[in-house]
């Protein structure tokens, strides 16, 4: 048996173990080692036993590298401005901006979710902290339920790709893509999402004004409160993306800083009875740990996984088979996106990063032209490096697309339980516009992928 | 779960959050420093950033990222797909999970077993970190003994398992 049958075998294998609820790390592992076994069955020369020792190290330089440890810090910082209430400030901050017009309340939810989302890097965390904050004010204004819940689970998604986010350093670290440009490529398109959002809003509520109630502006004294609250948050929140954005730091000190002011700021609030405590700080450095240890060891299983993969020469295979195939490079493209569409309907996003892209990255650099190809010769028009950055960026949204899917769709799922008495369907109508709207931003930046490239290329010089 | 070793794996947990809040301190004043030296060279003066700020920063998550686990297997936090295995009956799913406990068992001794073969050549090469030149085999201490704990855990959640079930 060749190493691509076996290796083919092992990917079944994998699926199969998912869907017998193994955690995703554990059943990376287990085919990963499992079919290292096979391979030294059937192919002598690939030994089992050398193999078996890169053990000694393997775990241990997973753990001991640089780039990773921002991933732990990204999510402390998450935590920790959850624990310490800044997305109530944020959210009623926007609002006192935005809540003048119909449905404003629902934009502010949006912009609040951009905002959170860019601290926080996490689509799920995103929805369900925005869920708790804004959703007993949309429904307090009487927005009609499976709109409000609609508009949060869709804001919700903004999270996974406006920097700075844990799934973006994910990808360039499974790609060996340059953290800082994944950031930067992300803005426009970041940006652009949240502006698509907010407009759609305002076009819904226009042609159905059912669905928003009349605009209350915020008392005075309110308002004042509001914006008051708002600037530190702005002011701690924007010095981390300016700051990435324009290159001042690399990411680990960005997220080192954002955790530091954070800190500072919720300790300060607790002269007011707010902010940070001893429990709140202790309760988010345990919610870290769960997170951190989740996906330290999904990148291990993804380590191990990926060891297998190569030595039975799968990435090589489908690769060429790519080549051959007669379709041009654009429709693999929407293939291999419609594809991880209908898989993020199965599986949490990080998952899908870490057992998917490995798959389709080779494939896309062969049917490029190779690591080496030139902007002039490649089938793509970029060379492999903007190639790695506009496909990170392409797939990030559509993994992000897969949370406001049917039938999982976990953005869904949680809004929905938060609301308790909005049905899971309603919420799915309430998002089938931003499905829309989400699917023409995928159309563009495909079609237009300067829209992904230009500041990473504005920023390189 | 007893609850000493209830303790003893939070405790574990916060003492990574810990080093992960000395990650930030340390991070702060090297970016503090490297922007001070920015200014400074208006001046005509330097300030130096951490000698070795990476190095510490790549040790100190080394420990701190498998001192995770534990208190993630403790909340059963390690993701898994939820969507076809709910549809099997409360049987099969209870079985399912025993399994999954055994090979979680297994997996993290295995893994301590070849950490430990691993700081032992660590320490007989002398492997350290290139600037700080500190030893590197300290560094895997935390790690075999966070995968020991890591063991000790789901195998109580088997023993609970089995009493429940």
């Amino acid at each position: 048996m060749s190493g691509e049958i076996i290796g083919i075998f092992g990917l079944g294998a994998l699926f199969v173990l998912l869907a017998l609820r193994i955690p995703v790390g554990l059943a990376m592992v287990l085919v990963g080692i499992g079919g290292n076994f096979a391979l030294s069955l059937a192919l002598p020369y690939l030994r089992f036993e050398p193999y078996l020792y890169q053990f000694k190290s393997l775990l241990w330089s997973s753990a001991a590298n640089y780039d990773l440890s921002v991933v732990t810090l990204f999510i402390l910082m998450g935590y920790l401005a959850t624990t310490a209430n800044l997305s109530r400030d944020l959210f009623q901050g926007v609002n006192a901006f935005a809540g003048k017009y119909r449905g404003g309340v629902a934009m502010s939810a949006i912009g609040a979710c951009a905002g959170f989302g860019a601290v926080c890097g996490s689509s799920l965390a995103t929805a369900s902290t925005m869920g708790r904050v804004a959703l007993p004010e949309l429904r307090r204004l009487n927005y009609a339920p499976g709109f409000a819940t609609g508009v949060l689970a869709a804001g919700g998604t903004l999270g996974i790709l406006i920097p700075p986010s844990v799934a973006l350093v994910i990808y360039a670290i499974i790609v060996e893509a340059s953290i800082l440009e994944m950031f930067q490529a992300a803005i426009i398109p970041g940006l652009i999402a949240v502006l698509f959002f907010i407009f759609a809003i305002a076009v819904i509520v226009r042609i159905k004004p059912s669905l928003a109630p009349e605009a209350q502006p915020m008392a005075k004294e309110e308002r004042r409160v509001a914006i008051r609250r708002l600037i530190p948050v702005v002011v701690i929140f924007g010095a981390i993306i300016m700051g990435l954005g324009l290159g001042l730091f690399t990411p680990t000190p960005a997220a080192g800083i954002g955790v530091f002011l954070i800190l500072v700021y919720g300790l300060y609030l607790r002269r007011f009875g707010e902010g940070l405590s001893l429990a709140g700080i202790k309760e988010s450095l345990l919610a870290t740990a769960v997170t951190s240890g989740m996906i330290y060891f999904i990148l291990f299983g993804a380590e191990v996984l990926k060891g297998f993969f190569t030595r039975a020469g799968l990435p090589e295979a489908l690769a060429s088979w790519a080549g051959a195939s007669s379709l041009d490079p654009l429709s693999i493209i929407v293939v291999m996106l419609i594809a991880l569409i209908i898989l993020g309907c199965f599986m949490d996003s990080l998952s899908m990063i870490l057992v998917v892209v490995p798959f389709l990255w080779p494939v896309l650099v062969e049917i490029n032209g190779g690591d080496y190809a030139t902007a002039d010769t490649a089938a793509f028009a970029m060379d492999a490096n903007e190639l790695k950055i506009w496909f990170g960026i392409l797939s990030l949204i559509v993994i992000e697309l897969g949370l406001i899917t049917p039938p999982v769709g976990l953005n869904v799922f949680i809004i929905s339980a938060l609301a308790g008495d909005v049905k899971m369907g309603d919420t799915f109508k309430g998002v089938i516009p931003f499905f829309g709207i989400e699917i023409v931003r995928i159309a563009l930046i495909l079609l237009f992928p300067a829209i992904a490239l230009f500041v990473p290329r504005l920023l390189s010089g | 779960m007893p609850k000493k070793l209830d303790w003893i794996i939070s405790g574990w947990a916060l003492l990574a959050g810990f080093l992960t809040l000395l990650i930030v301190v340390v991070t702060t004043l090297n970016t503090a420093a490297f922007g001070a030296d920015k200014i400074a060279r208006f001046f005509d003066a330097n300030i130096a950033g951490l000698a070795g700020y990476e190095d510490f920063v790549r040790l100190a998550i080394s420990a701190a990222a498998l001192m995770f686990f534990p208190y993630c297997q403790r909340q059963k936090g390690h993701v898994a797909v939820d969507l076809f295995a709910e549809h099997f009956s409360i049987r099969t799913q209870q079985i399912l999970e025993k399994i999954i406990l055994i090979l979680t068992v297994i997996l993290a001794l295995f893994l301590a077993y070849w950490m430990s073969l691993g700081m032992i050549s660590a320490y007989e090469d002398f492997a350290s970190s290139p600037i700080l030149g500190w030893p590197n085999w300290p560094f895997y201490i935390p790690g075999i003994l966070s995968l020991i704990l890591w063991a000790l855990v789901a195998a109580m959640q088997f023993s609970e398992k089995r009493t429940n079930g």
